[in-house]
């Protein structure tokens, strides 16, 4: 295991973001500074073209000053000390004073905090990674005739952060990896596509898959040629863990986003305590679980992560803060004030949120459905905190009659429904737990990576 | 900067070709929590983005093939600009594609894309829009401002090639990002969901959006589910723009691509019709690629390579006419260069919108769905309804809830267009599309 370093453009500010944070608050009852370095490699091998490229890279700060009522901000694309030194002053002297309480910094911490990987990516080249993407390449192109494209992809995402204010001095530093197969396959008339995904913080370890996956991968990709609609209709149902997660993240993730609470958008604020769902039901957010794609160390306002528990038992215990949201409101912080650079403000947001795993065997779980569907692989889904309605839509839907798959497909499957109605039905909670990474934006906008999982689920809803 | 990164890019080894673009961007941003500020900011970044081209045969003593990789160069890279070209170098001279060219000098068109009003006073825009909205929302009964944002940007781009292409150009862009909350006598609440993008502050008639927002707030307090059925429906407006997608994700768009095409992911062919083998018995569909449209949110002077921006028909009545092409994937088809796809521009039907909207029914009418991402490849599509409309007879009630499915080719090969037409930042097109029967998952 090897724990990655600050990068040195980071390492020569990092101490001297405390001055800066002082010279800020001779004026702002409250003041930090986060700094950030982001760079990427992107890998992609297809039948037609390959490419290697740097993905999107970054260096910035974003200087922060509460005015007594809300935060004043000044964010620059340098981590030139003079130039953060410059968006310091600038934001001091242009800050609109007004009176107020002001956040608390926190307990004293002064810490680098690191996530482990077991094959470090700087560990190997840029050549390596090709020819680990056209390996996979070479064994999934061949595996049908029907395949007219097969894509392999990897990128790595190394993120860096300081954060600073009174009492803190925190630094981090992750990679993030996502590695994907995508097969397109056509009977000459249609073009269908199926995928399989690896994705977590760590290394070149997460991107790997079985020859034993991928050649299940290129059948489902060729029975989806001949997938149908599905009637629309009420249906016992099983979800697997990636249908399960995005149900978790857009039913009851988005909702309980304390920000949402300050404007009035959360209908979850009327049932702190209350039931929302099935006794089976547990979900929890966790910045902290080793190796997810969501995962972090300190959130972008400075608080160390930790597990919340979202729903216990069915019952909503608390929401996920962001700082404004967490004063505003007079709550306890969890640490999910989040960016999406250090250009963009931060919000209150999900990390890894999933339903907690049960009790029964997942091949239980499906055998005990005489007549439903098994709903498999999320393409995408949209939340509704006011209105508690939800939109989740798998790629995959397959019948099952008597407690047994019979390989007829539909694609795509709608899920929509009234969030407690679909979470008082849950009624059975598999034994199995999977997260699957991805990118979540609020509305449609401010993307941080996340994930989003939980067990197989047994429960009812209506499908289009 | 630039001069020491030009001398590196021609002395470099293993550089055949180049290009280079700059960005300046700048953003201001205004934060209304309910009526109150929520957060006040703005935001400055520049970066140079280098793509390099390396020639070398695929294999020892094999054709010859390109490779092309790409870096940024930040403010502070001075020292790094040699290391970063040899790693472009390298990483280009790793891949081995067939070779492809780029573009020389062109004369690029004058297009609309930078707001004077927007570039030189962002801050006094964003609080004035926000006081403009406060006030339109006092004038609406039953409605709260829950939240809103304002982004006002700037974006300065420099490109340059090494084939001579050369280009400079500005935009601007304005975000209008708020929620209105309805609330009854029993204290229920419905939200409605804004989120507007336009290159210029003209044309943004604010009160009225307010308005007919407040009245879909209020309409969703009595809205119920839609039956379960095959319906005539109608989409308009941001509903439609999200059914037809933007560049990045639109089936018709990507479908007429050429990069699509090479890569064997579209069945459609010049001369052939785009409705999947669904015969074509409603208004036909004629579509641009239009990189030129006044003020559009996808429109450039040139491209990513330097081909300049032109409107170009793509398809016409139904029947695929050219492929969009940029430089490297026209070189692989054969096909001529036409640059970035830009905005969708549709042609309007025959048939004006209160016509659409005529029938016994049941007919469902779509202002707003939750989430609508058609699948590209299939043109399968299904989203959740955030709110519309059925009508029964002489009866029209609000619905939400439920879903609308179906595929975007064949269901367009029976639809009608509006006579109306409406400009959505990149979408230009009919008002609204009827479609003769899509499936609706209700009660």
């Amino acid at each position: 295991m090897s724990e990655r370093a600050l990068p040195p453009e980071l390492e020569a500010i990092r101490g001297r973001l405390p001055d800066l944070v002082a010279g800020l608050e001779r004026r702002a009852p409250y003041g930090a500074i986060l700094a950030t370095s982001s760079s990427a490699l992107q890998v992609n091998v297809n039948n037609r073209e390959q490419q290697v490229s740097e993905g999107p890279r970054s260096q910035g700060a974003v200087v922060s000053a509460w005015n007594g009522s809300f935060l004043q901000e000044r964010a620059v694309g340098s981590l030139a000390l003079d130039a953060l030194a410059t968006a310091a002053h600038t934001l001091a002297d242009e800050l609109e004073l007004r009176p107020g309480y002001a956040p608390e910094p926190g307990t004293p911490r002064d810490e680098h905090l690191a996530m482990p990987a077991e094959v470090d990516p700087a560990s190997r080249t840029v050549r390596e990674k090709l020819d680990l993407c056209r390996r996979y390449h070479e064994a999934v192109r061949g595996l049908d005739p029907r395949i007219v494209n097969a894509a392999v992809s990897y990128s790595e995402t190394a993120e860096a952060k300081v954060f600073a204010n009174r009492t803190r001095l925190l630094s981090q530093a992750v990679y993030r990896i996502r590695f994907q197969v995508v097969l397109f396959v056509s009977d000459g008339q249609k073009v269908q596509r199926d995928w399989l995904s690896r994705d977590g913080t760590g290394g070149l370890e997460i991107a790997s898959a079985s020859a034993e996956e991928l050649q299940v991968l290129a059948a489902e990709a060729v029975a989806l040629l001949q997938a149908g609609r599905i009637e629309p209709g009420f249906y016992d149902l099983v979800f697997d863990p990636t249908v399960s997660g995005v149900m978790a993240h857009e039913a009851f993730g988005h909702g309980v986003e304390t920000d949402m609470f300050v404007k009035g958008r959360a209908k979850a604020a009327e049932y702190l305590g209350k039931r929302v769902g099935s006794p089976l039901v547990n979900l929890l957010d966790d910045p902290t679980v080793p190796g997810a794609y969501g995962s972090y160390r300190f959130d972008d306002e400075g608080e160390i992560a930790s597990p919340t528990t979202i729903l216990r038992e069915g019952v909503f215990v608390r929401g996920l803060t962001d700082l404004y949201s967490a004063f505003k409101l007079g709550i306890h912080r969890t640490a999910n004030g989040r960016r999406q650079g250090y250009d963009r403000k931060a919000y209150a947001r999900m990390s890894n949120t999933f339903f907690a795993p049960g009790d029964t065997p997942v091949e239980e779980l499906l055998g005990s459905l005489e007549r439903g569907v098994y709903l498999r692989k999320t393409s995408s889904g949209m939340e509704d905190p006011k209105g508690w309605g939800v939109q989740v839509e798998a790629h995959i839907g397959e019948e099952i009659v008597n407690g047994r798959r019979t390989g007829r497909l539909f694609s795509p499957v709608g899920i929509t429904g009234y969030v407690p109605d679909i979470l008082a039905s849950v009624s059975a909670v598999g034994n199995d737990l999977a997260l699957d990474g991805g990118t979540c934006g609020k509305g449609w906008k401010e993307w941080v990576p996340v994930s989003s999982g939980g067990p197989h689920l047994r429960l009812k809803a209506r499908l289009g | 900067m630039r001069d020491r990164l030009l001398q590196t890019l021609e002395k470099a080894c293993g550089v055949d070709d180049w290009r280079l673009r700059r960005v300046v961007a700048t953003s201001t941003q205004y934060y209304l929590a309910r009526r109150d500020p929520e957060n006040e900011r703005s935001a400055r970044s520049e970066y140079l983005q280098v793509e390099v081209y390396s020639d070398h045969p695929a294999h020892p003593g094999g054709e010859m093939s390109r490779g092309s990789a790409s870096v940024t160069l930040l403010p502070g890279d001075e020292a790094m600009i040699d290391e970063r070209i040899r790693e472009a170098a390298f990483m280009a001279s790793l891949t081995d594609n067939p070779p492809f060219g780029l573009p020389g000098p062109a004369v690029y068109p004058q297009v609309l894309t930078a707001d004077r009003v927007l570039e030189r006073e962002p801050a006094r825009v964003a609080r004035d829009l926000a006081d403009q909205l406060v006030a339109a929302v006092d004038r609406e009964p039953g409605i709260a401002l829950a939240s809103a944002e304002f982004f006002v940007d700037r974006h300065e781009v420099t490109f340059e090639n090494s084939r001579g292409a050369h280009g400079q150009a500005t935009f601007t862009s304005l975000l209008l990002d708020f929620v209105l909350l309805a609330r009854d006598e029993a204290g229920h609440e419905t939200e409605s969901h804004v989120e507007l993008r336009r290159r210029a502050l003209e044309g943004v008639d604010l009160e009225g959006l307010v308005r007919r927002q407040a009245q879909f707030a209020r309409d969703g307090l009595r809205a119920g589910e839609p039956d379960t059925g095959r319906y005539p429906v109608l989409i308009s407006d941001d509903a439609l723009r999200q059914l037809f997608g933007t560049e990045t994700f639109s089936p018709l768009a990507l479908r007429s691509g050429a990069r699509f095409k090479f890569q064997r992911l579209t069945p459609w062919e010049v001369g052939d019709s785009i409705y999947d083998g669904a015969e074509a018995t409603g208004d036909p569909l004629t579509v641009y690629a239009n990189a030129v449209l006044p003020w559009g949110l996808a429109s450039s002077p040139f491209d990513e390579d330097g081909l300049p921006g032109a409107r170009l028909l793509v398809i016409e009545h139904g029947i695929l006419r050219h492929f969009w092409a940029p430089q490297r994937y026209a070189e692989y088809l054969k096909v001529p260069p036409t640059g970035a796809f830009g905005n969708l521009e549709i042609l309007p039907g025959s048939m004006p919108v209160a016509d659409m909207w005529q029938g016994v029914g049941p007919l469902y009418h779509i202002v707003a769905f939750s989430s609508m991402m058609p699948d590209p490849v299939t043109g399968n599509f299904v989203g959740e309804i955030r709110l519309g409309y059925e009508r029964r007879g002489n009866e029209l009630r609000p619905v939400k809830g439920g879903s609308v499915s179906g595929n975007l080719f064949t269901d367009l090969a029976a639809a009608r267009l509006a006579q109306e037409t409406v400009m959505l930042g990149d979408y230009l097109g009919p008002q609204a599309v009827r479609f003769r029967e899509l499936t609706v998952s209700g009660k």
